[in-house]
């Protein structure tokens, strides 16, 4: 098999990739004749290839000789800053502003290609101080090169793809004359009489461009519709808006993010339907973040829907209650869908009468409970993040006493490819949603709350605008729904507020840093459940969906019923299985279908298996498209080969512990590096 | 950076002529530039006023990496031994890879442009025209070559108003005169004297020498 990554070594591109080339050495003492303390800072190329070990700018030769050069020169040198991808404005700024030796330059110097000497320029003028930006390098061309076809040229880009016509040879790039309507005749035995002349070997691109077109037969059409080349296409103008166009893109809402395909329209159009009631439920005792609950109930024990049979323990932790009534026939430790481990779990045989626990009654009116009170039965019914990070909602209530909060953000982006359970909810369920939300705002004390939904689900957006406006007519309550750019990760909390309020949430810091709290939909119907009918939470949603389900659909489901049942009652197609529990992006692969559905379940997918294996030690190319999808403005390409290198220390200090591991780098790497499971391992090791 | 779009519909057409079209589009540089919606809006509209089936539309990514092109085209080839025509959506590279893995006659769906500068991560006002000879020094970081619409080294045309370059940017909307903003930068820093001293002129024979 050809390796991708490492280029022919006697082929011309095989040395370098840069998109930069040092200056003549005169050119820059020239420039730096009036400075005397300089700065430096370099570039580390992109499409180049990393060592195992980071090699960054300053030990490059040409840095080193450019330090060296400085010094010979009776300069004062202060210093060097490496950063990657220049570039990118964002992350260069961050850099630049925490380096105090910049501001005792009296000239910066900079090694990279002219985007990146612009950047520093714009930054150092309106941030650090008037001096001087100076350019050791001349930025070469580098037409044609792209992604992963780093080996040899392959596209010249002209704007009129003749490959059509040509049986997949590329005329421009390989014909020395960039001939297209045939041979010039000159070729001597198949070899290109240009390379002939410049002592390569070379082989004419139309004779194999001729001999293809025999072997498809299609000699006949091909050459007569050649046209001829229109060297005017494509104009600056489509140029210029491309670009203008990537641009707004990228830092929509929030910077980064990706646009995967959606694939929601397998069930976003279909109500939801209960799912058929379960002969055994497994209820683990742990289906939230923090510590296991206490078990209540041993072997033999008669159980009611709805009856506390685990109960909270320690600071972090949630009731757990039965979704049926029946007999408990085992408690013992479980497979458990989140956990590696087994798990203590509950099960219950189910007796098919539903006979509510004694306990279950409404909790009355609204007006009556007050934020102490609904605490408490939120507490009690065991409530959770149903979002997927399944974090107790009792304690997400009590902030810290120094913090004020003053605004409540309902989380209806569902960002997720595939899941529709949110947008389900939001629209069949829209009286129970805005009445949790509006328990959870007096729980808090707060007066505005906004309800945020991504653009793809207008149906969503019409009917709880419709009836936060209706509400706000009656009782002067303050909700407004916000319609978000669908762009993935905009349901994470950070990625939200910043969109609705323009707040940043400090690294490493909780939305009540900034006076927020974020909720998702599911959660407040769970809520609402909880006040109006007194039920703990003992079902939820799930949406059950993927290429290998017959009929994918939105579930109501007790919590506990097992996956294998619901994807069979959805139909399910033979052969090679991928199980995901939540959505592709950061759901968690399963092994198989004998776990129970917990509070966390915010689907269920079944695919194709992926065709290539994700892998941490398939090679980095440097493209840098990680860095520009990071919603977190993290290095993802340096912290992979960090975690390569088991440099926990370093990975701290890069900031691994602010990844939200929504799976955003691992989605556009061209080359597959299992990038956030490496950082899943690294936040446990440092 | 090379960004693709939909080719035009009359160069199209007549290749969906065929009973069995398989399409395969690249979703690899979607986050950067891709005509998704164009290509899906094309096939959709083809497939409603013509009747012509397209059999198989393949979403893919990374059609440029061989090793995985070569895996993936295994899972797929009994759908492309059965398909008449085969239209590939992407950028020149992916045809290239995909009509050489395949041993069979491809048609591009796209045709590919190259956009200077926008390398890497470009979210930038400015752009790089990769000239081979960097004049950054002479202007205290503002390109004449981009930020002139004229390209001008040696100072300013004269033709601007009001700090406006008379030449209307393609976008419509008018753009500042570069060399009003070269003077400028270099008078806040103290180093008018640099615009004194005679440029060189430019190489254009660096733009071949290009490491291509």
């Amino acid at each position: 098999m050809e390796k991708l990554f490492q280029p022919k070594a006697d082929s011309p591109q095989a040395k370098d990739y840069s998109k930069f080339v040092l200056k003549p050495k005169e050119e820059i003492i020239a420039q730096l004749k009036e400075a005397n303390k300089i700065f430096l800072i370099g570039c580390n190329k992109c499409f180049k290839e990393f060592k195992k070990e980071i090699i960054t700018a300053s030990e490059e030769n040409e840095c080193v000789e450019l330090i060296k050069m400085i010094r010979e020169e009776g300069k004062k040198f202060l210093g060097c800053l490496d950063i990657d991808f220049l570039c990118n404005r964002i992350i260069t700024e961050k850099i630049i502003l925490k380096e105090e030796k910049l501001k005792d330059a009296d000239c910066v110097l900079v090694n990279s290609c002219g985007l990146g000497v612009q950047t520093v320029a714009e930054l150092v003028e309106g941030v650090v101080a008037p001096v001087p930006v100076f350019t050791a390098a001349d930025s070469v061309p580098q037409g044609g090169q792209h992604s992963l076809a780093l080996d040899e040229e392959k596209c010249a880009a002209c704007g009129q793809c003749f490959l059509g016509l040509t049986a997949g040879i590329c005329p421009i790039v390989n014909c020395a004359k960039e001939l297209v309507n045939g041979p010039c005749g000159g070729a001597k035995n198949g070899k290109c009489e240009v390379a002939i002349a410049t002592g390569l070997d070379k082989d004419c691109a139309w004779d194999k461009i001729y001999q293809r077109l025999t072997l498809y037969g299609l000699l006949g059409d091909a050459v007569d519709t050649s046209k001829i080349r229109d060297y005017i296409k494509p104009s600056l103008k489509t140029k210029d808006a491309l670009t203008v166009s990537v641009r707004e893109r990228r830092f929509e809402g929030f910077y980064g993010g990706v646009y995967p395909l959606e694939k929601k329209e397998f069930t976003n159009h279909k109500p939801i339907r209960v799912a058929p009631e379960p002969k055994q439920v497994v209820i683990p005792l742990l289906q939230h973040s923090g510590c296991p609950a206490e078990p209540l109930v041993k072997p033999g024990d008669k159980v009611f829907v709805g009856q506390k049979i685990g109960q909270a323990k320690g600071l972090i932790s949630a009731n757990i209650h039965s979704s049926i009534s029946g007999k408990v026939v085992a408690v013992e430790p479980r497979a458990h869908p989140v956990c590696a481990d087994k798990i203590l779990s509950v099960v219950i045989e189910n007796d098919g009468e539903n006979q509510l626990a004694p306990e279950i009654k409404p909790k009355g009116e609204l007006k009556d409970l007050s934020p102490k009170k609904i605490k408490e039965i939120i507490y009690e019914a065991g409530i959770v993040g149903l979002g997927g990070a399944m974090f107790p909602a009792h304690i997400k209530l009590c902030p810290p006493e120094s913090k004020r909060i003053d605004t409540f953000i309902l989380n209806g982006a569902e960002c997720e490819p595939y899941l529709t359970a949110d947008e389900r909810i939001m629209v069949e369920r829209t009286e129970d949603v805005v009445y949790g939300m509006k328990v959870l705002m007096k729980a808090l004390g707060v007066e505005k709350g906004y309800i945020a939904i991504e653009e793809n689900k207008p149906e969503a957006i019409e009917k709880l605008r419709a009836k936060s406006e209706e509400r706000r007519a009656k009782s002067k309550e303050n909700i407004e729904v916000v319609a978000v750019k669908t762009k993935y990760p905009q349901g994470a909390e950070r990625m939200l507020i910043k969109r609705i309020l323009n707040r940043e949430v400090p690294l490493g810091g909780l939305p009540f840093d900034v006076g927020v709290l974020v909720n998702n939909v599911g959660t407040a119907v769970a809520v609402a459940e909880a006040i109006k009918t007194g039920l703990p939470l003992i079902k939820r949603v799930v949406t059950v969906s993927g290429e290998k389900i017959k009929n994918p659909e939105n579930l109501e489901v007790k919590i506990g019923a097992l996956f294998k049942d619901l994807v069979n009652f959805c139909g399910i197609d033979g052969g090679d299985l991928e199980i995901k529990m939540g959505g592709p992006m950061m759901g968690i692969v399963e092994e198989n279908l004998d776990l129970p559905v917990i509070k966390g379940t915010t689907g269920i997918l079944v695919t194709f298996p992926s065709e290539i294996k994700f892998d941490l030690l398939k090679p980095c190319i440097k493209c840098g498209r990680c860095l520009d999808v990071c919603p977190m403005e993290l290095n993802p390409s340096n912290l992979g080969l960090y975690t390569e290198s088991e440099n926990w220390k370093r990975m701290h200090s890069e900031g691994v512990l602010n990844c939200i591991e929504c799976g955003c780098c691992n989605y556009i790497c061209p080359s597959k590096r299992s990038l956030v499971e490496a950082f899943k391992l690294a936040k446990r090791k440092c | 950076m090379l960004v693709t779009q939909l080719k035009p519909k009359e160069e199209l057409l007549p290749i969906i002529q065929g009973e069995r079209v398989l399409t395969l589009q690249c979703y690899g540089c979607a986050g950067v530039f891709f005509p998704k919606e164009e290509i899906n809006l094309f096939l959709e509209e083809v497939t409603a006023s013509s009747g012509r089936a397209i059999v198989k539309n393949i979403i893919t990514d990374y059609l440029c990496n061989h090793e995985y092109t070569r895996a993936r085209i295994g899972l797929w080839s009994e759908d492309f031994k059965k398909a008449e025509k085969i239209i590939v959506f992407s950028c020149g590279v992916g045809v290239q890879v995909v009509s050489l893995l395949l041993g069979k006659h491809v048609y591009p769906g796209c045709d590919t442009i190259y956009l200077n500068g926008f390398q890497g991560l470009t979210t930038l006002n400015f752009d790089c025209a990769q000239c081979g000879e960097c004049f950054l020094n002479y202007t205290s970081g503002i390109c004449p070559l981009t930020a002139c619409a004229k390209s001008l080294l040696n100072g300013p045309c004269g033709g601007a108003k009001n700090g406006k370059c008379e030449v209307a940017s393609p976008t419509g909307t008018l753009m500042d005169c570069g060399w009003e903003k070269i003077y400028k930068k270099l008078e806040a820093i103290g180093r008018l004297d640099i615009l004194k001293e005679v440029i060189r002129l430019r190489d254009y024979k660096k733009l071949e020498t290009g490491i291509k």
